[in-house]
């Protein structure tokens, strides 16, 4: 499994079979897409202007293609961690690395989705994936295949046309991830991103991810309050605790995908984390 | 808000005819109502008038400002320079005035507003400026510019440029940081970044300021129009003064609210030609 590389989309078209198993790239090897925080601390200062720490000595050690949730409350430093694995906020303390690079600075594969979508409001929705086809240096042609391949992928046909204020909240996500592949990134990482959506989108959203990242394999660090939401999409659940933020305990979660939220195992499990997580 | 109620209760009502829907729209309510509360003000202004309750002098009624026009049109006034005349000098003068102080001002505020050590520096002079009414310039730029059409160019782009100036900075400097941090995550390097998320980012608030200081040129015309000239509404209505023609005076005034209002529409349909995007009701 952890060997299949991920569909490249600036590659040859494959169509009908997205998720073609591809040669490795050269030197980059499987490992280039796990993570690993070592002894990461977080410090900033308050507006009183005392310190205050935010995350103390994590460590996590994510594969290739795994699936994690960093579950907790808000306060325990989860969404913290998830922005310095994506470079935007840096360490005070400890390393980050994505594949066999310290992280720095946002990028370089690194691709990020938000609870609030960040859609640019000027670009209709196949714009807004072609502007990721375009950073990474695709002709017009090829970007303008890659972003409807990817409108299909996440279900959209007959709306790329459409601003975002036009779609709805789910569909705007759904763009939103569209884009974040299009730049064929080597970790996804995902802050709330069904925060904003009812409940009924929310699950709906739940089960296209997880088809999506069955079709095109990546490295998922998925940020989340919910324990149900971790138990249907995580293979590992990572509980923070608060006061500083830390790595509490974590889970591995076997279930057979798709799981069903009603079977006595995922409800017994989601017991046993909800447990865990007061 | 009215408006929401009033468009929630045709819903709660037997369906219309398809073609009659327009009679339980909303706006077609409003603008029958506006229409209707202007020709009641009007009839009972005309009404009063000619009872001789209210003075013809001061408050020239409807009919006597429609014969003022009809001979404004006419004969003009002074004598040979007509309505068409003054109305075509006084947006000479704005769109003149306007489209030097947005050429200057758009790229001031993009460049001040995207360099945060800029901004700083210039935002004490831009206040300062601001504070300072145009018109009250008007004797320094007689000095400096003559009597002619360029002082009176000058007093309106300087109006309309603090207006942009200060609009675009905003614009620029306020880009939802959400944004950004998804274009650096994307790879997306700094020039691209400024052309292509930074600038669309701030249009609306550009385009705000461009309105805006568009109203602030009909203000300064009338006082710039003073500088020995008798074309150009603001003329007229100086003019107007000193041989005591009130119906005249309002008239002028009339003109430059209705001039001033079509522009507006103007740009208000140039930004939904523009900016398509923002029919949304975006957060600006």
């Amino acid at each position: 499994m952890g060997a299949v590389a991920a569909a490249r989309p600036g590659d040859e078209p494959s169509p009908g079979r997205p998720s073609a198993p591809r040669p490795l790239q050269s030197g980059a090897g499987a490992l280039d897409n796990a993570i690993r925080v070592e002894g990461v601390s977080k410090r900033y200062r308050a507006i009183d202007g005392r310190t205050v720490l935010a995350l103390r000595d994590v460590d996590l050690e994510i594969r290739p293609n795994e699936f994690v949730c960093l579950l907790g409350r808000s306060g325990c430093g989860k969404t913290t961690l998830l922005n310095m694995i994506a470079g935007f906020v840096i360490p005070s303390e400890g390393t980050i690395r994505v594949g066999s690079e310290k992280v720095t600075a946002p990028g370089k594969g690194k691709g990020v989705v938000f609870q609030q979508f960040g859609l640019f409001p000027w670009l209709t929705a196949q714009r807004n994936i072609e502007f990721a086809c375009q950073q990474k240096g695709m002709d017009p042609a090829t970007r303008r295949r890659v972003a409807g391949e990817l409108i299909d992928l996440v279900h959209l046909r007959g709306f790329e046309e459409k601003y975002p204020y036009e779609l709805s909240g789910g569909m705007q996500q759904r763009v939103a991830i569209a884009r974040t592949l299009a730049i064929d990134p080597k970790v996804l990482l995902m802050d709330e991103p069904f925060g904003a959506l009812d409940e009924m989108t929310r699950a709906g959203m739940q089960d296209e991810l997880l088809q999506i990242w069955s079709n095109r394999r990546k490295t998922v660090v998925f940020v989340t309050h919910s324990v149900s939401e971790a138990v249907v999409l995580a293979d590992r659940i990572v509980v923070l605790g608060p006061n500083p933020g830390h790595v509490k305990t974590q889970f591995t979660v076997d279930l057979p995908r798709p799981r069903d939220r009603l079977d006595p195992a995922f409800l017994a499990l989601e017991q046993e984390v909800q447990g865990a997580l007061n | 808000m009215p408006s929401t109620d009033a468009g929630a209760v045709p819903a709660a009502l037997p369906t219309r005819p398809p073609r009659m829907r327009w009679l339980t729209h909303p706006t077609t309510w409003t603008a029958l109502a506006g229409a209707g509360t202007l020709a009641a003000i009007l009839a009972v202004w005309e009404l009063l008038s000619r009872l001789g309750w209210l003075n013809e002098f001061f408050f020239p009624p409807p009919s006597l400002l429609f014969a003022a026009t009809i001979e404004l049109i006419h004969s003009g006034f002074p004598d040979g320079i007509t309505l068409t005349t003054h109305v075509l000098m006084t947006l000479q003068r704005i769109v003149l005035g306007f489209l030097i102080a947005a050429a200057l001002a758009v790229p001031a505020g993009i460049v001040i507003g995207y360099f945060e050590i800029l901004s700083k520096m210039t935002s004490g002079i831009i206040t300062f400026g601001r504070s300072i009414a145009a018109i009250s310039v008007l004797p320094l730029f007689i000095a400096w510019f003559g009597i002619g059409e360029a002082a009176k160019v000058a007093l309106i782009a300087l109006g309309a440029f603090w207006v942009i100036v200060t609009y675009t900075i905003a614009g620029v400097r306020f880009v939802d940081p959400l944004l950004l941090r998804v274009a650096r995550s994307l790879d997306t390097p700094g020039p691209v970044i400024f052309a292509r998320v930074i600038l669309p980012a701030a249009l609306p608030r550009i385009f705000t300021g461009l309105k805006v200081a568009l109203s602030v040129a009909f203000m300064i015309i009338v006082a710039a129009e003073m500088i020995a000239t008798v074309t150009g509404l603001g003329a007229m209505i100086t003019e107007a003064r000193t041989s005591f023609r009130t119906d005249i005076t309002m008239v002028g005034m009339l003109a430059i609210g209705l001039l001033g209002w079509l522009v507006s529409r103007l740009l208000d349909g140039l930004e939904q030609v523009l900016l398509p995007w923002r029919k949304g009701g975006l957060r600006a």
